[in-house]
């Protein structure tokens, strides 16, 4: 009879144990990154007694997570790759900002007008006020490619602030690891539970994903590794490598920018390992940075330093707008008491092709006297305007890209990759985003908890309790039974 | 069977709704600027040829501004060869009326002095300025170009302007081929991009020193060096028209008939050149005018391709978001059925 109150017991206790995880469930139902629990229970041992098996009733067997490894590792993937295009778009949504002429005025309309400025000076060289609208123009000019390279700088710093700041990201997420590798180790050599602490170390590997590929394992002692991909390993059981990311000089920086964030490992600082990294938001940020961005300076500073080196080649053959005296001999001077009267530059002559956006400016010349702004090919011919139309004419010249584009085609041309290549991202985003939905939602279907299920689970261990306990006091009143015989 | 969980239903609510709220919102943008296009992505093939278009019609209007500028300088210049081609009409009717022995001297020399007063007149011709400029001084504008006693200090500059990509029109005539016997009788205007040789839209790109089209180039500047050719030119100056109307008048007041006879064909000469310039400029005119019809139409089919391109198309945005708002309503809808219920609701 004994047995009886002790399998009622052991149901009652099942039963107890059971609600308790239903409980546990339905509480963390909106826990992000939670796994729903489920309890095992198996047959208590039997035993023989008179030759018969007797059961003796149930237990716990354990407690486990519903967690199926293949789809976090799927789903791992899915956020390093939707975290990468989603940065990229993201990024380059601002690179295309610089480019965006379609409600106000970019460095394609500066240019049309500035070349447009010459055109309407030459129909009247003589006349000051266009001499100054030319001058004003030129310095729109000078002004947007100023804009374009100082916002291109601008944003390549702002990416180098969010390197840092995934960096110390990063280095919080892998110590976390790492802590959670001892304690679960340290619970599991005891015999506890770890579902939770499981599901802990899972969602810092998923937010590990978003910077990058992640790579995890079990090794051979049976330590939790997870390695970045290109990288190395990160965190091995307890311990865990940290990132370091810190400026550099212009000649160590993989973007030829002074004071640009390159990133080491903590162990190996003299190799910088910024360009290594693959997928996630950095190498997202890395690539904008060190490809698009780069090849967009590169690009403005060869486009302002052709359109500096044309103007001038043809403006320095022109003769300054103010009367020359000829010599005794009859020979033109070429100073006079203004300064030079031929050979004048436009723009200040760039030292390099690089730098030749940043530095742009008017010629010292052009600043200082409007009749230094020359249209005509002859000394003392006020209305020649052979040299202000050569120069509007440099609109329609081929000069760049090795003789086959025009100043416009060629600029049009980075405007229309940037264009594309920022829709390809926001498109591989969009996409990204609908698989990753999915994946979540799959992950979800499997791991996480249904309100309906537990319910109609919780009605069940209800059920199960209540009747173990009926059963115990059917023990209950067995033995006052047996007990009431004698009396 | 699928599991379904709570996570994955809210999940899979949540990416519908967003979904269909950024299609709207899309949608709203373009409502609100009439524009397919806000950036530069939306449309890169498209918004290059905008940016080509846009380009393309600035250059055209000032194309425009230069026929407009291009026409009025043609205008006076044409203007100014009537009144030339009127005054050696008189001088020519004078002339007849004079070369005959019918009048006496007293009246010859009375009518001298209107020939006197034409010189004058083609003087002021001559010298005529709109704004600050001469017109007949070739480049050298800010110059008189004619000194009282007819000698030319303008040179031979013809100033060119662009009427459309790559045309170029000669907008003035210099004081030499109009007032000067003109022994030059190409009727086209150099090139303003003849002496660019590195550029490709020169004429002569690629030309090599000793060619012979630099070397015509060549022989225009020198020739532009006016003092030898004043010099030389003695026969020239007699018959310019300044000297032919002193001749006249000097004729008239030493009573010269024969003189004045042998002065018809030279007025005659100078008349029916200064009907040919004007044809000349009359030609010029005339292709402005197809230039300014071309820029015209041009200007129209990019407005058109622009629209095309960058302008939402009204109707469809309309039925557009209407159509992704009943989508967000189903939505909606749905949702509310789908997450407001559990087996709670029923296990009372």
């Amino acid at each position: 009879m004994a047995d009886i109150l002790n399998i009622g017991k052991s149901g009652l206790m099942a039963s107890k144990k059971s609600l308790e995880t239903t409980g546990h469930n339905i509480a963390n139902s909106n826990t992000e990154g939670y796994s729903r629990q489920r309890v095992m229970q198996t047959t208590n041992p039997p035993i023989v007694k008179y030759g018969n098996i007797e059961g003796t009733g149930t237990r716990i067997r354990s407690i486990e997570r519903v967690h199926d490894e293949n789809i976090e590792k799927r789903l791992n993937k899915t956020i390093t790759d939707n975290a990468n295009y989603k940065e990229t778009a993201e990024q380059l949504g601002q690179v295309e900002d610089i480019y965006n002429e379609i409600e106000n005025d970019g460095l394609n309309k500066v240019l049309n007008k500035f070349y447009n400025s010459f055109r309407e000076l030459a129909n009247q060289p003589e006349n000051e006020t266009i001499r100054s609208v030319v001058r004003d123009q030129a310095s729109l000019v000078v002004k947007d490619f100023k804009r374009i390279n100082g916002t291109l700088e601008q944003l390549s710093i702002g990416i180098d602030n969010r390197i840092k700041a995934q960096i110390v990201d990063v280095n919080q997420l892998t110590r976390s690891i790492a802590d959670l590798n001892k304690k679960i180790a340290y619970l599991e050599a005891v015999g506890d539970q770890t579902g939770d602490l499981r599901d802990e170390r899972d969602a810092r590997v998923r937010d590990l994903s978003e910077n990058f590929k992640v790579n995890t394992y079990v090794d051979g002692k049976g330590s939790f590794n997870v390695s970045a991909v290109g990288i190395g390993t990160l965190v091995s059981g307890g311990y865990h490598q940290e990132l370091v990311a810190s400026p550099v000089g212009k000649a160590e920086s993989s973007n030829r920018m002074a004071g640009s964030i390159e990133i080491y490992l903590k162990d190996k600082p003299g190799r910088a390992i910024t360009e290594k990294f693959t997928g996630g938001k950095l190498d997202a940020l890395v690539t904008v940075r060190n490809d698009s961005i780069n090849k967009l300076r590169t690009n403005t500073d060869t486009i302002a330093h052709e359109f500096i080196q044309t103007v001038n080649a043809v403006h320095r053959r022109g003769y300054v707008s103010r009367p020359i005296q000829a010599d005794a001999e009859g020979i033109m001077p070429l100073y006079d008491d203004k300064g030079p009267v031929t050979g004048i530059d436009f723009f200040r002559t760039p030292a390099s092709v690089e730098g030749a956006a940043a530095n742009i400016m008017l010629s010292d010349e052009v600043r200082s006297d409007l009749s230094n702004i020359a249209t005509a090919l002859k000394p003392n011919s006020a209305g020649d305007n052979r040299v202000a139309v050569a120069i509007s004419k440099l609109q329609h010249e081929r000069v760049m890209a090795g003789g086959t584009a025009t100043l416009e085609e060629s600029y049009l041309q980075t405007i229309g990759n940037i264009g594309l290549e920022t829709n390809k991202a926001r498109i591989d985003a969009e996409q990204s985003q609908g698989i990753l939905a999915q994946i979540k939602g799959v992950k979800e279907r499997v791991s996480g908890v249904s309100i309906d299920e537990e319910t109609a689970n919780m009605v069940r261990y209800q059920h199960a309790y209540e009747a173990s306990a009926k059963v115990m006091q059917a023990a209950d009143e067995m033995f006052s039974t047996v007990l009431n015989i004698k009396r | 069977m699928t599991r379904v969980s709570e996570n994955s239903q809210t999940h899979a609510l949540q990416f519908a709704l967003n979904k269909a709220k950024r299609k709207l919102e899309d949608l709203q943008i373009q409502g609100s600027t009439l524009k397919k296009m806000t950036k530069p992505s939306d449309d890169p093939v498209g918004n290059i040829e905008v940016l080509t278009l846009s380009s393309r019609t600035s250059d055209n209007q000032q194309y425009m501004r230069n026929i407009q500028y291009a026409t009025m300088n043609l205008n006076i210049v044409e203007q100014s060869l009537d009144q030339l081609t009127e005054v050696m009409n008189k001088a020519k009717e004078l002339a007849i009326q004079q070369a005959s022995d019918f009048y006496d001297p007293e009246i010859r020399a009375g009518v001298a002095t209107e020939v006197k007063q034409l010189r004058n007149h083609a003087m002021s011709v001559a010298n005529k300025r709109v704004g600050q400029k001469y017109i007949f001084a070739g480049y050298n504008t800010l110059q008189q170009p004619f000194n009282q006693d007819g000698t030319y200090n303008g040179d031979k500059g013809h100033i060119t302007l662009e009427v459309s990509k790559d045309f170029f029109i000669p907008i003035n005539l210099h004081g030499e081929e109009v007032f000067y016997v003109n022994d030059d009788t190409s009727a086209a205007s150099p090139h303003p991009l003849n002496r660019f040789k590195d550029m490709k839209s020169s004429p002569n790109h690629n030309v090599q020193e000793g060619d012979e089209t630099l070397d015509q180039v060549d022989l225009e500047e020198k020739g532009r060096d006016l003092a030898s050719v004043q010099e030389k030119g003695e026969f020239k100056q007699r018959t310019n028209i300044f000297s032919v109307l002193d001749s006249l008048v000097a004729a008239m007041e030493n009573n010269d008939t024969d003189l004045i006879q042998d002065l018809l064909p030279r007025i005659d000469k100078i008349a029916s050149r200064l009907i040919t310039l004007r044809a000349k400029i009359g030609s010029v005119t005339n292709s402005i005018e197809s230039a300014r019809n071309n820029l015209e139409v041009e200007d129209i089919s990019a407005m058109e391709r622009k629209s095309t391109i960058a302008d939402a198309d009204i109707a469809k945005l309309f039925s557009d978001i209407q159509r992704e708002q009943a989508i967000l309503q189903t939505t909606y809808k749905s949702g509310q059925n789908l997450i407001n219920t559990t087996l709670l609701d029923f296990l009372r």
